[in-house]
């Protein structure tokens, strides 16, 4: 599949990085690459379905939330971007989707639990219960020098 | 990965839309305005056909369920119809399917409204 414009890309043995611009209109090209990746390392159709999902939602929240247009980014001279890696290694995918946006700190925040929002029919609040239920490990960093990074791993379970 | 779009048809009292490509957050606001102008004219009885779709993210089951939420206040109801296996196994695994109603057959989806 060939790269929609504005969009670099770099792959290597077992790894692949994408950067793309800070645009949700790139996101159906990641969820392409992402889920081509887990189908061709081995994951059923339903695990390659989770990783698209909690992926997207990752992308999406940083569309969405870090590079908000009222948010006080780290680097604000510099245009939104949202930058993958993804890697094979050991048995387990890893995704680490890098932005220069506002800090938020996944690993502390504790949203109202999936059912609580269901029951109410809330319209929002889904997405970190998404990463979280689909990947078995959510990790947030975030550094002045490097920016913020959401870590997601899949381990490819044997059956 | 196909461009989103929607088709809409009437049937009595029902409107079903009949999407086909991704509901992510790039595409989820065009179906919520769809779903929102038929409501402004007092079309509460939705009938989302999901047989082409290709994926559905939080933004979009969000506003889904946002909508079903609205439109049950005025009697009516957002309801889906031929989900594929596929994006029905997440939306199950995740509760969705408690909350809002989900249907194989069009016949079957029309009359529910019946009742």
């Amino acid at each position: 599949m060939e790269p929609p414009d504005g969009v670099r890309i770099k792959k290597s043995t077992g790894k692949m990085q994408i950067a793309t611009p800070g645009d949700v209109s790139y996101l159906g090209y990641i969820r392409t690459i992402v889920a081509d990746l887990a189908r061709q390392m081995g994951f059923s159709e339903s695990e390659v379905a989770k990783i698209e999902m909690a992926v997207d939602e990752a992308c999406s929240n940083v569309l969405e939330h870090a590079y908000a247009h009222d948010k006080q980014w780290l680097w604000q001279h510099r245009e939104p971007e949202m930058r993958l890696e993804i890697r094979t290694e050991d048995g387990r995918l890893v995704v680490e989707i890098n932005d220069h946006g506002e800090r938020f700190d996944l690993d502390r925040y504790q949203p109202p639990p999936l059912e609580d929002r269901l029951e109410k029919m809330a319209s929002g609040g889904y997405g970190l219960h998404i990463m979280r239920r689909f990947m078995d490990e959510v990790h947030y960093s975030s550094d002045p020098q490097t920016g913020n990074t959401l870590r997601l791993v899949k381990y490819l379970k044997k059956s | 990965m196909r461009d989103f779009h929607i088709e809409r048809e009437q049937r009595g009292a029902i409107y079903l839309l009949r999407l086909a490509g991704a509901v992510d957050m790039y595409s989820y606001a065009r179906l919520d305005e769809q779903v929102r102008q038929l409501f402004s004219q007092n079309h509460h009885r939705i009938i989302l056909d999901c047989q082409n779709l290709d994926y559905i993210g939080s933004a979009g089951l969000g506003s889904l369920v946002g909508l079903a939420k609205e439109a049950r206040v005025h009697g009516g109801d957002v309801r889906l119809l031929r989900v594929p296996e596929r994006i029905y196994k997440i939306i199950e695994l995740l509760g969705f399917t408690k909350v809002l109603q989900v249907f194989h057959d069009e016949t079957e989806a029309l009359n529910s409204f019946a009742s």
